[in-house]
């Protein structure tokens, strides 16, 4: 299925590289094809922001867990005592 | 200076080392182990071994080559090994995984719903939303998603954090993106922000 237009990639081969594209693990080639389809389909385009926009909430929503205190100062009194225990 | 003063004083170099290089990742190994554990408690305890191991190991670490990458590799092995052991489950999932990525290819505009009415929905979700939604993920797709979105690995540094094929990768993000949006959408009509008829897939209209 496809928008209805013509285009040099089409719809189905853009949709199904909409991850790798987002990813930047498209090839170069690839990923100038398919930046080349977006720029002339919207729906397409469309598709691509919204993956997009999940990916930045995912990260801005999970990224910011803070480690506890106790935590660092635990791992850092058994790093050391593994040091003075190899002395 | 002896021999003996010698490798004490490599002895403390590396932990010196170990400290300033290793540990400014603990926040980063936290919130990963958090996404694993969901809950506190174990966080703690899995972060911890995953440092403790890490010391243990650090001759074995190449200097210059992906320190994040390598101690992310050792948390989830730790993860897998003590925690996902408990629970007598097989991590990897079903062998069709491999193949249904490529599926996406008979995706079409129209499978996917009315894509303004997502965006405006997504604004609206809170934070909170998104944490749990990513939850409620099966646990290998959550792990290669965040990994990807949150660290923003590269997927083949995601393959050897796994330790799983790349292809296996790609299918897991694929379908783990698919069921992460499916319940976004869901919860954006739970909470009357856009009328179910317009995320539910279906004839674009």
């Amino acid at each position: 299925m496809s928008c209805g237009n013509h285009h040099a990639t089409p719809c189905t081969e853009v949709l199904s590289l909409v991850y790798v594209y987002i990813d930047n693990e498209c090839e170069d080639m690839k990923s100038v094809e398919v930046t080349t389809h977006l720029e002339e389909c919207g729906p397409c385009a469309e598709i691509v922001r919204v993956e997009r926009v999940i990916k930045a909430r995912v990260k801005s929503s999970c990224e910011c867990t803070e480690a506890p205190e106790t935590l660092r100062t635990s791992i850092v009194t058994s790093i050391r005592a593994t040091y003075f225990r190899s002395e | 200076m002896s021999e003996e003063e010698g490798t004490l004083e490599q002895a403390e170099d590396r932990t010196a080392r170990f400290e300033r290089d290793a540990l400014p990742y603990l926040d980063q190994l936290y919130g990963a182990a958090m996404r694993m554990t969901k809950n506190p408690s174990d966080a703690e305890d899995l972060v911890q071994e995953t440092f403790v191991k890490a010391f243990a190991a650090f001759d074995s670490y190449t200097d210059g080559t992906n320190l994040k990458a390598w101690l992310f590799r050792i948390l989830t092995n730790t993860y897998i090994n003590t925690y996902r052991k408990k629970q007598r489950e097989p991590f990897q999932s079903s062998a069709d995984e491999l193949l249904d990525w490529q599926l996406a290819e008979a995706e079409s505009h129209t499978s996917t719903g009315l894509r303004s009415a997502e965006m405006e929905a997504l604004d609206r979700l809170a934070d909170a939303d998104i944490v749990e939604a990513m939850a409620a993920l099966p646990e290998e797709f959550r792990l290669a998603v965040y990994l990807a979105d949150v660290e923003g690995f590269p997927y083949k540094e995601i393959a050897e954090i796994m330790e799983t094929p790349v292809g296996t990768v790609m299918s897991r993000l694929y379908r783990g993106r698919k069921l992460l949006r499916d319940s976004l959408a869901d919860y954006a009509v739970e909470r009357g922000y856009v009328p179910a008829a317009s995320v539910s897939g279906g004839d674009e209209s």
